[in-house]
């Protein structure tokens, strides 16, 4: 990748709270990346990009907002879905339409259920270094959480559930706390030395499930293997 | 710090490989194989303010402990010693570091734990994470952890040796030593795969890759320490500690590496054939 990559931070909608955090990064990241978004003026969505950076679900009943993705799919080689509703789906799996303020959206899916994504990064909302750090990851092009993430993008869904499920229940939990630690929500807690879900609790952000190591190697594997990863 | 960290090499990415022990000879006269290193490197860090705090296991009653974070001399030498099981990191530990007293803690774990923290640290996901404050990660050569019940039951069945009488266990070798108040019991490490946790066993990583520091033993050296430093801080920290009079420091010689590299690539293929399994 050449030294200044040119990036598009396109925000599909949610609660703003990714677009705030990559916001908070912005002086440090205009020293290594040229940033294009509506925050710092008009955006071009037919121009060719380096990387673009998608945040917010993408309503599958919006043909606008799958327009807009698709166009920023065959415009950029590197697409990151950023944040837990843009990479897994997030709280916005739980929406049941009709709800103001736009009753007509219905259903919310993560970006890959429409389009290819490169890379999926979790997080609700991500803190503002983990952009840095992804961006500086993706320069050198190398390291086991980036193919974490490559590996998450072909997720349709990770959170609390998908933990008990894959984890606890098949006995591969080894009791560590990654998943507790992590937890925003406190969704999660020790109950005889292995992690219980309180089910209300969980927004299904996925964080738990990139932190606990055998998750994560479950899914490096498999992506590896070109099978399902989840 | 943008090091590529791998789990495909056993050893992972690393600098170079010690053997170590404490100058303090009160920090390593009651261990069993350790030359105490670690601790004396973290009491070296906490001392010369480096960190303020270091997390880490202290030994409750039998083989069971708890996580404490220790921030002075006293309490992390009453932490010190080998951990016999994997202990989770729990909300009271975050509580316990949102303290604003701390700023910065050197974490000691086993290589679960380093691999998360490392990824805190790296890709902090949540704001809510301490990953400001995780400044060193120590983590320890991990062969798996027992599912501590199920292991303790069976060493009442067959040997008759009641949980609340262990004392402590090590592993020597192939051996476990299990050591009760009426003595000592010695079982092969082979008769007691069956207890240790699935979770450990499809894991690949013996010395924890993800880290600045791995610590752990060699048969071949009792008595030392062998780390493997895998950032410059680690080295830096390292040689300070050795010319402050805290730690003896040799190069590993050729004959540990490939002993620690049989042991590491030992549990890789044993994770690759738990894992064909799972997956």
């Amino acid at each position: 990748m050449e030294d200044k990559p040119d990036i598009l931070i396109y925000d599909l909608g949610g609660c703003e709270g990714c677009p705030l955090s990559i916001l908070r990064v912005y002086p440090d990241l205009r020293g290594i990346a040229n940033i294009h978004t509506h925050h710092l003026g008009e955006i071009d969505l037919d121009r060719r990009y380096d990387i673009a950076v998608v945040t917010g679900p993408i309503c599958i009943n919006d043909p606008d907002s799958i327009d807009v993705l698709r166009r920023i799919r065959r415009n950029t080689d590197t697409l990151i879905a950023y944040g837990s509703c843009a990479s897994v789906g997030g709280i916005t799996l739980f929406c049941r339409g009709g709800q103001e303020p736009r009753p007509e959206h219905r259903t919310f899916q993560p970006l890959s259920s429409i389009v290819d994504v490169d890379y999926a990064i979790p997080g609700c909302p991500p803190a503002p270094n983990l952009f840095l750090a992804l961006v500086n990851s993706l320069r050198s092009g190398r390291g086991y959480f980036l193919e974490l993430f490559a590996a998450v993008a072909r997720a349709r869904r990770l959170s609390g559930f998908d933990l008990l499920d894959t984890i606890v229940l098949t006995g591969l939990c080894i009791s560590c706390g990654a998943c507790i630690i992590s937890c925003p929500t406190n969704a999660l807690q020790m109950i005889d030395r292995k992690p219980d879900l309180i089910v209300e609790k969980c927004i299904r952000c996925g964080t738990c499930c990139i932190r606990c190591p055998r998750f994560t190697q479950i899914l490096v594997q498999r992506y590896r293997a070109g099978k399902e990863v989840v | 710090m943008a090091y590529p960290m791998v789990l495909d090499k056993p050893l992972g990415e690393y600098k170079s490989m010690y053997l170590a022990r404490a100058r303090d000879e009160s920090i390593w006269r009651h261990r069993i194989g350790s030359g105490g290193a670690v601790t004396a490197l973290l009491l070296y860090m906490l001392e010369e303010g480096i960190v303020d705090a270091v997390v880490t296991a202290r030994k409750t009653r039998g083989v069971t402990g708890e996580i404490v974070v220790a921030r002075s001399r006293e309490e992390l030498l009453e932490a010190a010693g080998t951990r016999w099981s994997v202990l989770p990191f729990t909300m009271r530990l975050k509580e316990a570091l949102s303290d604003e007293s701390i700023r910065r803690v050197a974490m000691v774990g086993l290589p679960c734990q380093a691999q998360f923290l490392w990824q805190m640290k790296l890709f902090p996901v949540l704001e809510t994470d301490f990953s400001g404050k995780i400044h060193f990660i120590v983590s320890l050569f991990c062969i798996g952890t027992f599912a501590t019940e199920a292991f303790l039951s069976s060493l009442q069945r067959l040997y008759g040796i009641e949980p609340s009488r262990v004392t402590g266990i090590n592993i020597v070798g192939d051996t476990l030593i299990i050591r009760y108040d009426g003595g000592e019991k010695r079982i092969l490490l082979s008769e007691a795969i069956p207890y240790m946790q699935l979770g450990c066993l499809v894991c690949p990583d013996y010395t924890g890759v993800f880290s600045d520091l791995s610590a752990g033993i060699s048969e071949q050296y009792p008595g030392y320490t062998v780390l493997i430093t895998r950032s410059d801080r680690a080295e830096e920290y390292l040689e300070e500690a050795r010319d402050k009079g805290y730690v003896e420091l040799l190069k590993a010689p050729v004959h540990i590496v490939e002993e620690i590299e049989i042991k590491a690539r030992a549990k890789m293929i044993r994770a690759q054939k738990y894992m064909s399994i799972v997956l």
